[in-house]
């Protein structure tokens, strides 16, 4: 699947008709590209249009068994909103921080065991490595616990010998520490890329995993370490999924 | 028929409003209250949608009984999820329309993988029925919408609805249509562009 490929799945995402990893694949990419946003969004009330058309009432007491059940059921609470100040001057810091974290982390003679290939917080490269992810029948999309705030998810592949991190909203990391997110296999915690949370929390980082088919996660999991990163993980696990 | 209980509803909720929200949408504003655990406001929201939701999932489910669990699934994660409702993504309309249309996609592609079917008790299906100038209204409304379906290229006509009603992936559509994926791609693709021209969105 190329990376024109992915834009032209918005009509048939719109209209539920992906499979599943085409499905995962478009819903990671779309939340940050302009284009498929408005045109997912136009999709959709075109089609609530035609889906109005078919309205039909349903069973008089649904209504009542509908409500017996919600005032029994627990609302989710809102999402926070992320916080607006200037974007563009964030973006550029986070580039900047990413780059003196990647010298630093070579200079300090770290390994680092995934090799970092873009950051692309508003560049379409990433979505080009995403495809690439699911190009493979053993592509992984799985979404981070955490307490920590914002929404954290892998998607990656062996075969493709790829990960890709996407988080929104994360929150800011303290001074001097960074987010760092490891792979954890039957050896133990691997150490993939240092991220950097001070830019308005998105991150979009695409990581060739070394070693590819060989490194099968049982986990993937994040924690707060000096910005230089560690080789091994020395924080508590902040989000965390099992595979 | 009864879709116009939506249009009566909304035009209901516009004039009893006392929220002091932003927003002066009436379905927003019913949303916005239901969001915060008020059961009054989403049972006026019931009533506006519900025939929204049940005709989409009946069109896709088909069997009543099973429509109707479905229906009910919708609005319990409608209810949910009330307080993450976000209104720069779209009208509530359309999100509604989404959530309804992708649990009875879910509840027909998880019947056909596991295909033991249970006996299902058929309920009785009682009909509203609505006044004359309501069901002008959706009359008109209706033919505006087959008119804009009819105005598709056959192909792609055949592909959005296989894909939407049929409930299918546009590779199964490819498979029924024994075209290749590229091509069916291109027809949903370019027969939804024509139907967004043709129609523009929900309010």
């Amino acid at each position: 699947m190329s990376d024109i490929d992915i834009h032209h799945l918005a009509a048939a995402y719109a209209l539920d008709a992906l499979d599943v990893r085409e499905r995962a694949a478009f819903e990671a990419h779309y939340p940050s590209c302009e284009v498929c946003r408005a045109d997912v969004l136009d999709f959709r009330s075109t089609l609530a249009v035609v889906a109005e058309a078919e309205a039909m009432a349903p069973p008089a007491d649904l209504r009542r068994r509908v409500l017996e059940e919600i005032a029994q059921t627990r609302q989710l609470s809102p999402h926070l909103p992320a916080s607006v100040t200037d974007l563009a001057e964030r973006r550029r810091r986070h580039r900047r921080t990413i780059a003196t974290v990647m010298v630093a982390a070579v200079a300090a003679g770290l390994f680092l065991a995934g090799t970092l290939v873009v950051d692309g917080g508003d560049s379409p490269a990433y979505a080009t490595e995403l495809a690439k992810v699911f190009d493979h029948a053993d592509a992984r999309l799985v979404t981070l616990d955490g307490d920590g705030g914002g929404r954290v998810r892998v998607a990656w592949s062996g075969g493709a010998e790829r990960a890709v991190l996407l988080a929104d909203d994360l929150p800011e990391a303290p001074d001097g520490m960074a987010y760092e997110l490891w792979l954890i296999d039957d050896s133990g915690p691997v150490p993939m890329n240092v991220l950097d949370g001070a830019d308005d929390g998105e991150i979009r980082d695409a990581i060739v995993m070394d070693g590819g088919d060989g490194r099968v996660p049982t986990a993937w999991g994040i924690t707060l370490e000096p910005a230089t990163g560690s080789a091994s993980p020395t924080g508590d696990i902040l989000y965390v999924s099992t595979v | 028929m009864a879709e116009s209980r939506f249009l009566r509803a909304r035009r209901a909720a516009r004039s009893s409003t006392s929220d002091n929200t932003v927003t002066d949408d009436p379905l927003t504003v019913l949303l916005r209250r239901a969001g915060r655990g008020d059961q009054t406001a989403f049972a006026e929201l019931y009533d506006s949608l519900s025939p929204l939701v049940h005709g989409v999932v009946l069109k896709v489910v088909r069997d009543p009984a099973q429509s109707e669990e479905v229906t009910q699934e919708v609005f319990v994660e409608l209810w949910r999820l009330a307080a993450r409702f976000d209104e720069t993504r779209g009208s509530v309309t359309s999100w509604v329309a989404t959530v309804a249309h992708r649990r009875a996609i879910d509840r027909v592609r998880s019947e056909q993988s596991s295909r033991d079917r249970v006996a299902r008790q058929v309920s009785n299906i009682v009909r509203d029925y609505d006044d004359v100038s309501d069901e002008v209204e959706s009359r008109f409304e209706r033919v505006r919408v087959r008119r804009a379906l009819e105005r598709l290229s056959g192909v792609q006509r055949e592909a959005v609805e296989l894909a939407y009603f049929g409930g299918h992936t546009y590779r199964e559509v490819a498979v029924l249509l024994e075209v290749a994926e590229g091509t069916v791609k291109t027809r949903i693709r370019d027969g939804m562009i024509r139907l967004r021209d043709e129609l523009g969105g929900a309010a």
